[in-house]
């Protein structure tokens, strides 16, 4: 791991690491990022009385909800499948998305103590978080895989595509934790806007309604603008729908999704040697 | 001899007063009142407190260092800078191999997790492979000695039981630099010997040590070298003896001052307006070492003319009564004191008193009846300063070595 050895360091005034170097030196710390992650999920479940139920009633409570609303009383279209499906295929990885950039965005503070008394590069903890989250999804998923075909999903061998698809929203996820969780050390104010933003980005996404659903004049800025659109639809099609994604959609998606981790780790390492004095 | 720790002019200024957090409308405000200074090319001055102003110091490989100084000197933000916790603001620090730290009591351990889980996962933190932790583990939990609590979660624990748990981790992680600050302090007696005894194995295995502590015993029996900080400034540096010397006679002064605030006492008939005290050559000043004479000088104003009242000196070491009384009465001498100011002086032969802080008292009485014109009262203070060549083990910290009064003598050890 880092600083093995007598390698020499030099801490500059003013000194900003280099994304190449900032990268490199995460790699250094993988291992890290993991017991992060095993630190998260064993605190979770410790402190919960039902523990990993949690990770399957919260998907369950929601399609419920969204069943009953959209499905029944709004009457949505399910795209051809049964809405409880179409609901799912989408719900399972949104919850991974948002619990992934709520927990990640507010590990730096629950992880204070550390960050003000020992170093680590400062995204290994909002990594560990968006990782942790990634349990739940797995366990979600294979909800998902279980009632599927009760439920009337064409699952087949497409639905390997979940997991590129699942890779590339953790990316955005990661991305987005670290530029909020960055701002949130110094402005508490992310915390209580959070939860409020995170509402809108899910009904700014085809979670409860499908992607058609959007006028195709807007649809080209619409998944550009929002990339989890992209890849929520994708998820949606290998799984509920037995059908191949839109590849545009999803280049774009991908495309967006990768600039946008990037954009959060250049903004996060330009403002991390701050950490410790602010928060 | 090469470095292991470099500090080059670093200076640290901590981010604006005022409120704790940063606000965004606060911020945002400020930015948009600033913006057309800003488009002048008008940077805002630096403010906020400067907690290092300009540091410089070196610490040698497999050398043991200490930073010494009052709270708020420096110390655990130049300790937080070379474990790459927080960034100088100017100049820059260098670190040759791996850095051990532990700042402030429990660092990173946490509450829900066992201490089982904890130590996995804090000497991962610290830098540790998972292979080198299992290798290391029995040896943390023995030292810890928390073998019985090893699946209690360390909420559980008393502050010392964290503080034991950390520290354990920390110094098992094989640090070419290894950090402590401030951590001895919750450990009972005996772990705080525990870990004196680990850190002076780990100096003696080649590794350097960089030390902040209020135990200045301690920081004399590890340390060679040091410096001593106040208000982010290096006061003293060097050969520790001298850095402590430094540092005692400073805490001393504070005292002085404090204590010697005394202002103007009146009696019946008489004030004294002021007491100065005086060394050889006649300059005032306060601060005499060991075998000094000095002389001090009561500045009064009578009201009328009094005759032959007794002056009394007193020299105190805080316990009650007088160490060193000098009195008119004992000399059988007796002004008399017209109406107006005057100065009465007495002088003192060399003093054989010891390092540390006094009190001086006086009083003065009527020739006949001898009631008090003045009560005996505290009217200053002096101190008398550690000798620079202090010796001996323990020769700077331990000021009960220096009994409150000296005098010359020698040891020798006789046949039969």
């Amino acid at each position: 791991m880092a600083n093995r050895g007598t390698a020499e360091l030099t801490i500059d005034a003013g000194r900003r690491a280099g994304l190449l170097q900032g990268l490199r030196e995460l790699w250094w710390f993988r291992t890290l990022v993991l017991a992060f992650a095993e630190r998260d999920v064993r605190v979770k479940y410790k402190q919960a009385v039902l523990g990993f139920a949690w990770a399957v009633l919260q998907p369950l409570g929601f399609l419920a909800v969204f069943s009953l609303f959209f499905g029944r009383v709004a009457r949505i279209s399910g795209d051809g499948v049964p809405y409880s499906a179409f609901a799912l295929s989408a719900l399972v990885p949104w919850l991974f998305l948002q619990t992934a950039v709520m927990q990640g965005a507010q590990s730096l503070l629950t992880d204070a103590g550390l960050v003000r008394k020992v170093y680590f590069p400062r995204e290994v903890p909002v990594l560990g978080a968006v990782l942790s989250a990634g349990l739940d999804f797995v366990i979600a998923f294979g909800l998902l895989l279980a009632l599927g075909p009760a439920l009337g999903m064409h699952l087949s061998l497409m639905t390997a595509l979940a997991i590129p698809l699942w890779l590339a929203l953790a990316l955005l996820a990661s991305g987005v934790a670290l530029a909020v969780g960055a701002l949130n050390v110094y402005y508490r104010d992310f915390r209580y806007a959070l939860p409020f933003l995170i509402q809108l980005w899910m009904f700014g996404s085809p979670v409860v309604y499908p992607l058609s659903a959007v006028p195709a004049g807007w649809r080209p800025y619409y998944v550009t603008l929002n990339p989890a659109a992209g890849l929520l639809d994708g998820f949606r099609h290998v799984t509920a729908l037995g059908s191949l994604p839109d590849w545009n959609v999803t280049a774009v998606a991908v495309a967006v999704s990768a600039l946008v981790a990037l954009l959060g780790y250049w903004l996060f390492k330009r403002i991390e040697p701050g950490f410790a004095d602010a928060i | 001899m090469t470095w292991a720790v470099r500090f080059e002019d670093v200076s640290k200024r901590y981010r604006g007063g005022g409120a704790r957090y940063a606000s965004l409308r606060h911020d945002l405000s400020a930015l948009i009142r600033r913006l057309p200074e800003r488009l002048r090319g008008v940077r805002a001055a630096p403010r906020g407190p400067l907690a290092l102003d300009e540091v410089s110091f070196e610490v040698r490989d497999g050398e043991s260092f200490a930073i010494i100084g009052p709270n708020g000197a420096g110390k655990t933000t130049a300790l937080k800078i070379i474990s790459r916790i927080t960034y100088p603001t100017g100049g820059r620090a260098r670190v040759r191999g791996r850095v051990g730290a532990l700042i402030e009591v429990g660092s990173g351990v946490h509450p829900e997790l066992t201490a089982r889980e904890n130590i996995w996962l804090y000497g991962q933190i610290l830098g540790m492979s998972k292979a080198e932790v299992r290798r290391r583990f029995d040896e943390i939990v023995e030292f810890a000695e928390l073998g019985h609590v090893l699946d209690t979660p360390v909420k559980m624990y008393s502050s010392g039981m964290q503080l034991r748990l950390g520290f354990s981790i920390a110094s098992h992680l094989d640090p070419d630099v290894f950090v402590v600050d401030e951590a001895l302090a919750v450990g009972d007696a005996g772990f705080q010997a525990k870990c004196v005894e680990r850190m002076t194995k780990l100096v003696g295995e080649g590794r350097s040590l960089l030390f902040v502590s209020h135990n200045l015993s301690a920081v004399e029996a590890i340390c060679e070298r040091g410096i001593f900080l106040l208000d982010g400034r290096v006061e003293a540096e060097g050969d520790i003896r001298h850095v402590l010397v430094s540092y005692t006679n400073w805490v001393d002064e504070g005292e002085r001052r404090r204590k010697g605030a005394a202002g103007a006492v009146s009696g019946r008939g008489l004030t004294i307006e002021q007491v100065t005290v005086h060394g050889e050559d006649g300059d005032e000043r306060y601060v005499f070492s060991t075998g000094e004479p000095l002389e001090v000088r009561l500045h009064l104003s009578a009201e009328q003319t009094i005759r032959s009242p007794w002056f009394s000196i007193g020299i105190s070491d805080g316990r009650p009564g007088a160490l060193i009384l000098c009195s008119m009465l004992e000399k059988g001498q007796a002004f008399d004191i017209a109406e107006g100011r005057h100065t009465v002086s007495c002088r003192l032969a060399p003093l054989p008193l010891g390092p540390r802080t006094y009190e001086l008292w006086m009083s003065v009485r009527e020739a006949v009846g001898a009631a008090d014109l003045v009560d005996w009262s505290c009217v200053g203070s002096i101190r008398i300063k550690m000798p620079d060549e202090a010796a001996g083990p323990g020769g700077v910290t331990a000021p009960w070595m220096y009994g409150p009064v000296r005098v010359e003598h020698g040891w020798s050890l006789d046949e039969g």
